[in-house]
């Protein structure tokens, strides 16, 4: 799951990367605290002596996995597709309902017939929210790091829009995996090249994975996973074993990570063991479609299309990128990109619902651009600390819930563009795709205030609050909201307070930075969050936030029978039986109350009238396979 | 004299606020009791918490009816809320109610009859916000320049009046404080107060904010000090708290009070900016910078009127202070008053 409190685009913010698309892969840490305690000083990898290759496979029955080109795949999908109006017409189109949204989405959203209709010399200008901290694939942390990494680093896995993982054909022969799920092969392929013209091997995967797993260096994201890893061997320059510590289905995950180029960080590591500084942008080694070719920082950085990624001696062997140029322009203000989009100065950036439904409908805008949304499972919530006397009651959680005027968000601070959010998977997800849908949570204040009643807190007039005896101490019922200061996050939260202030409860809202608001959240110094989560590419990768002690668990929910579902849903094979084991773990958290569900936020994005091949997933139109590779410039 | 009469203005609009804008009735009777909900907008704790308990949920004018038919109510001169959106339906079943709309949203809420200065995009009603906002400005201005004035004229006081080597430190320490970027000492400030309130943010403006006070007190004592009468009060055994509060300052205090008024401006504007920042008061805070913010957020919605009338109104305020100050300054200053002649 993506952090969605963090660093915005626009109206809304990743903080930490769940997974990347086409290169490589990162998931979010699922370590607990209490054990990352202790990691930091023993090493985390215990030697493992692989069998030989020969024994390893007499040994098992394979079973033969997926290598997936990923723009083949959009092509045999879109093969029977007509586009639903012309070009020139969805060109002219303005978005105004999901029937135009179709229009243009199915026309302006496909590749291209052949190769002609490209301008492959094309440059394209994407705007950046925040400086990148790294440029090393392994450290990504932020959505910055993630949209450059999609671009540059090299990776052996990846996933479709429907968010089934395969390798990718890009950069894999054959994979295969042992009938006990316990190992998995793969075979590389032998022409690919590092920027600096060195071969990209399997001792490099090896290296990466090592590195990733080294305890003296502060990986934010990409060791969740790799740490359900026993060992990472290369027999050859080609082929190379992941062995598992469970036959997990979730191994197939795991095994997606960046990787680094060895005989770089070897050198490197020498002068910054913990890798605390970057290289140098004209250091810096890719095995991506781009290279890095400028930077000025804190204003942009310039990609440029690699030739020795598509090209192998002399002859063309994988899919040639469709941009010549990237060009990433630093713009943190969400104003500045929409003055920007309308020059014509970018290519595309995401969009707030109050940019959607305001400053994007007149000719100043439709002049470069046009603009499309699809449905993302990115939702939002007010989460509740259990540590707390009030919200270690279900009552009291329900009773906010009940207390909250939904509609009136949906309507106003949403823009009515928002769809209620009725639990922690998206309806549409496979995992619910048997369920009844749950009907969206309504203001009921009475229910509210019976509920509160039940639960021991009673309106005392001489504190004109709601106040409980908790051990011999009358607690009022006083309780601070923390939120990123971003003014349309704090009105949601200003209206809550009005609520609860009418059935005599009384919030305070803390209106942090990001930083501070991670750490408060981190460190579990706070008694309720409004916050919001993006979706990881499995629903195992959300255990950290609703098991037991987990990272991100800061509310501190506790449930053991979600926490056995957890471990049962990596260990069913079936995806039907796992979709209903993680159907049951969202209702658990749902009758627990964990949060009180606003809404789900879909992908609202402004496209430059010259780009095409957008398609929307439930993590927005960039990171998947092939997202970004396969956005194009029509040539003119 | 205008601009005295505009901040006296201003002083009346910050107190009677509740009675200007607000959806809370500033009398009312109810169930055979008078209570004076309005009161509720200084301090939600003087709103009587009977309006709680009855489950008013907020919304009197409906309530009041429906849980006691005999109940009356005056209401402030305009019903509209500077934190919440008002809607049509808190006068429904209300005998000869006023015509209530639903408060505009988004960028439907341009200034109208019902909402003088445009809605927020939330639907907040902008005169509300800007009438309950005086509040803070007044209460920053001189709440902070209380402070300063205290630290100052303390600090200029003794520097002036002992000389010596407590001059020289105290001075050195006004020099580095006027060093600090004031801005940037606030902000940094504000990062480590877990929870700021606006009386903190008046705290810091006031604890950074009161060195050209205190140049100005050690002039004036270091002149006055040396007046015969000083020295007669010395002869006759005063003590130097006596001399120094009794004899000295009161004659110097004049010519103080012109930075005192300029402070106010300043510090009028420096809570304007920090709320534009987004470090101002806690959230809902109705305050004209916080207006300025949402503002910037939306101007490229059209939203003009999000702009202009807070901006109009730290202007005018602003101006007017400094006016003041101006005024002062001339009839302190008895060169400028020969000039005049």
């Amino acid at each position: 799951m993506t952090d969605r409190n963090g660093l915005g685009v626009a109206w809304c913010a990743i903080a930490i990367v769940a997974l990347l698309s086409s290169g490589c892969s990162s998931q979010p840490p699922t370590t607990t605290t209490t054990t990352q305690a202790t990691e930091v000083k023993q090493p985390t990898l215990q030697t493992f002596d692989p069998p030989p290759l020969e024994k390893l496979l007499a040994d098992h029955q394979w079973i033969e996995r997926p290598v997936v080109d990923s723009l083949k795949l959009r092509r045999e999908f879109e093969k029977d597709k007509k586009p639903l109006v012309s070009v020139a017409e969805a060109l002219a189109m303005k978005n105004d309902s999901d029937k135009a949204n179709e229009k243009i989405v199915g026309t302006l959203g496909l590749l291209p017939k052949d190769d002609s209709a490209v301008d492959f010399d094309a440059s394209i200008v994407r705007r950046l929210q925040q400086e990148p901290k790294s440029l090393n694939p392994i450290l990504t942390s932020s959505m910055s790091e993630t949209e450059i990494n999609n671009l540059t680093a090299f990776g052996l896995f990846s996933f479709d829009w429907q968010l089934n993982p395969f390798a990718s054909w890009d950069t894999v022969k054959s994979w295969k995996a042992s009938d006990d799920n316990l190992v998995d092969i793969v075979v590389m392929r032998d022409d690919l090249t590092w920027s600096d013209g060195k071969p990209i091997t399997a001792h490099d995967v090896v290296y990466s994975f090592q590195t990733i797993m080294d305890p003296n260096i502060d990986v934010p994201a990409q060791r969740s996973g790799t740490d359900k890893i026993r060992w990472v061997h290369a027999y050859d320059n080609h082929t190379v074993a992941f062995f598992h510590k469970e036959p997990l289905v979730t191994n197939v995950w795991n095994v997606n990570f960046a990787v680094i180029p060895k005989h770089v960080y070897e050198p490197h590591r020498r002068s910054d063991p913990k890798l605390e500084r970057d290289l140098d942008i004209d250091k810096q080694v890719v095995g991506g479609a781009y290279g890095f070719a400028s930077r000025t920082r804190g204003q942009e950085l310039v990609l440029q299309r690699r030739e020795s990624y598509y090209r192998h001696n002399g002859k063309q062997v994988r899919d040639k990128p469709y941009f010549q140029e990237i060009r990433f322009k630093i713009m943190p203000d969400p104003n500045t990109s929409m003055l920007e989009l309308q020059r014509g100065g970018i290519a595309e950036a995401e969009l707030s619902p109050g940019q959607w439904q305001e400053q994007t409908n007149d000719a100043g805008f439709y002049q470069h651009n046009t603009k499309v949304r699809g449905s993302e499972w990115t939702f939002f919530y007010f989460g509740w600390n259990f540590n707390t006397p009030y919200f270690s009651d279900l009552k009291v959680r329900q009773a906010m819930s009940y207390a909250f005027h939904h509609d009136e968000m949906l309507k106003v601070h949403c823009y009515g563009l928002f769809e209620p959010c009725t639990g922690i998977f998206h309806p549409e997800s496979w995992m619910m795709a048997s369920q009844p849908k749950r009907p969206p949570q309504k203001q009921d204040l009475d229910k509210a205030e019976d509920l509160l009643d039940a639960a021991g807190w009673e309106f005392d007039p001489s504190l004109g609050v709601r106040a409980k005896t908790i051990g011999g101490k009358k607690v009022p019922f006083k309780f601070t909201m923390l939120v990123r200061n971003s003014a349309d996050r704090v009105a949601i939260c200003e209206l809550l307070k009005q609520n609860l202030q009418s059935i005599g409860v009384e919030v305070s809202i803390a209106a942090l930075e990001t930083a501070t608001l991670q750490q408060r959240l981190q460190s579990k110094q706070f008694e309720a969050n409004f916050g919001g989560w993006g979706t990881g590419a499995d629903p195992d990768t959300s255990e950290n936030i609703w098991g037991s002690n987990q990272e991100r668990n800061w509310g501190g929910y506790s449930n053991p029978k979600v926490d056995q579902l957890f471990a049962d849903g990596r260990k069913e094979n079936d995806r039907q039986k796992r979709g209903a084991i993680y159907a049951e773990i969202d209702r658990l958290t749902y009758d627990d109350q964990v949060y009180t569900f606003l809404y789900y936020q879909p992908s609202l994005y402004a496209f430059s009238k010259d780009m095409r091949g957008y398609m929307f997933s439930p993590r927005g139109p960039f990171h998947y396979g092939p997202g970004f590779s396969a956005i194009w410039q029509a040539a003119q | 004299m205008v601009a005295l009469v505009t901040i006296v203005l201003l002083f009346l609009v910050a107190l009677c606020s509740p009675a200007i804008v607000g959806t809370k009735p500033i009398v009312c009777n109810y169930k055979g009791n008078l209570y004076f909900p309005c009161l509720g907008y200084f301090n939600p704790k003087w709103e009587n918490p009977i309006f709680i308990k009855d489950k008013f949920r907020g919304v009197y004018p409906r309530s009041l009816k429906q849980k006691d038919a005999e109940s009356w109510a005056v209401w402030p001169l305009v019903y509209q809320d500077p934190y919440r959106r008002v809607k049509a339906d808190e006068w429904h079943g209300v005998p000869s109610s006023r015509e209530m709309l639903d408060n505009p949203v988004q960028n439907h809420g341009k200034p109208s009859a019902h909402n003088f200065f445009g809605t927020t995009p939330y639907g907040v009603d902008v005169f509300a916000g800007m009438v309950h906002g005086t509040r803070i400005a007044v209460l920053v201005g001189f709440v902070s320049m209380g402070i300063a004035s205290f630290i100052g004229i303390t600090i200029g006081a003794l520097a002036g009046y002992f000389r010596g080597w407590i001059d020289v430190v105290l001075s050195r320490l006004i020099e580095v404080v006027m060093c600090i970027p004031t801005l940037v000492l606030i902000l940094a400030l504000i990062s480590v107060i877990a929870e700021p309130t606006v009386w903190h943010l008046m705290a810091i403006i006031g604890v950074t904010s009161w060195t050209s006070i205190a140049r100005l007190t050690r002039a004036e004592f270091l002149k006055l000090r040396e007046m015969d009468y000083v020295a007669a009060a010395r002869a006759l055994g005063a003590s130097h708290v006596r001399i120094i509060f009794i004899h000295v300052l009161r004659n110097a205090l004049a010519p103080v009070l012109v930075p005192i008024s300029f402070g106010v401006a300043a510090a009028i504007l420096i809570e304007s900016a920090l709320s534009f920042l987004g470090f101002g008061a806690p959230p809902p805070n109705p305050s004209w910078g916080n207006l300025l913010h949402l503002g910037q957020d939306h101007i490229l919605g059209k939203m003009w009127w999000l702009v202009l009338f807070p901006g109009l109104g730290i202007f005018l305020t602003v101006l007017c202070y400094n006016l003041v100050g101006e005024g002062l300054q001339e009839a302190t200053d008895p060169r400028l008053r020969q000039a005049g002649k």
